[in-house]
């Protein structure tokens, strides 16, 4: 038997929609002033900085950060911490351009770890379209929530 | 720019990473997480005494230094992994790689190293030349 075992099951988050409502538009000053911050400058012919790929993605997704810890019934203030990002880009973001978000929870997984003790593995997938339904992003991410109140 | 398989890719620094830059991040991401505000509280999580920036800026650091190598390339994807924190004032480096070509299509692996600490990120991407 797993020592896992002896632990209640990691919430049942999977499904959930983070299916947004509003329209995120990337703004040119604000584009400018994130390459900035990021020790560049903003490019000349249009495009974003393709960090907005998270950007937005967080920004216009269904759940604030703290509705997604709460959706895995896990408390904001105890520290989310990001695990890993991907994205795959099937058309470069546009400085004035509008996008939504839809996505979902993928999973939400009970480990322990020999560091940070149990803690769950929330994977959620993100994809931002043009207002026309076009797909322009997938993005997938995991974080990781550790789970104080079952430290030894 | 040309480039072959094994070749390293120009690094990418940040001098400092900039506090008043974590600021500008908060409301980019309209995340207002206190670690990448106010240092009282990362000494009272125990995460340390220097604000902690945020993991997606650290992305983009790594996304500048592919952008620097390749001018004109597009980023098609991109892995990051998320190994331990950058903290306000640190130096941080990011060097990668060409490891595949195939085609238009360069794959590279990089890590985003802070001075003293050694690798906080690392990622793999497919860039479009």
């Amino acid at each position: 038997m797993s020592d896992l075992d002896t632990l209640p099951p990691a919430p049942d988050a999977a499904g959930i929609s983070l299916d947004g409502t509003r329209v995120f538009t990337i703004s040119a000053e604000e584009n400018a002033a994130l390459c900035r911050s990021t020790g560049i400058e903003p490019a000349s012919d249009g495009t974003a900085h393709p960090i907005y790929y998270y950007v937005a993605t967080q920004v216009a997704m269904g759940k604030t950060v703290a509705g997604v810890c709460e959706a895995c019934e896990f408390d904001v203030d105890d520290g989310p911490m990001m695990g890993s990002s991907g994205v795959k880009f099937d058309a470069p973001l546009m400085v004035g351009t509008s996008y939504k978000v839809t996505g979902e929870i993928l999973s939400l997984i009970r480990k322990r770890s020999r560091k940070l003790g149990v803690m769950d593995v929330l994977t959620y997938r993100l994809r931002l379209h043009l207002l026309d339904g076009t797909q322009v992003l997938e993005t997938d991410n995991v974080w990781v929530l550790p789970r104080k109140e079952f430290a030894a | 720019m040309s480039y072959a398989v094994g070749d390293a890719l120009p690094p990418f620094t940040i001098e400092s990473v900039s506090p008043e830059a974590m600021q500008q991040w908060a409301v980019f991401l309209a995340d207002p997480n206190p670690i990448h505000l106010d240092v009282e509280v990362v000494k009272a999580k125990g995460l340390g005494d220097r604000v902690i920036n945020q993991g997606p800026a650290n992305v983009a650091y790594m996304m500048n230094m592919l952008m620097r190598a390749f001018p004109g390339g597009r980023i098609k994807a991109m892995d990051s992994r998320f190994l331990d924190n950058v903290y306000g004032g640190d130096r941080a480096t990011v060097t990668g790689t060409v490891a595949a070509i195939d085609g238009n299509s360069i794959s590279c692996a990089f890590t985003l190293d802070v001075e003293g600490r050694g690798t906080v990120n690392s990622g793999t991407a497919t860039i479009e030349v």
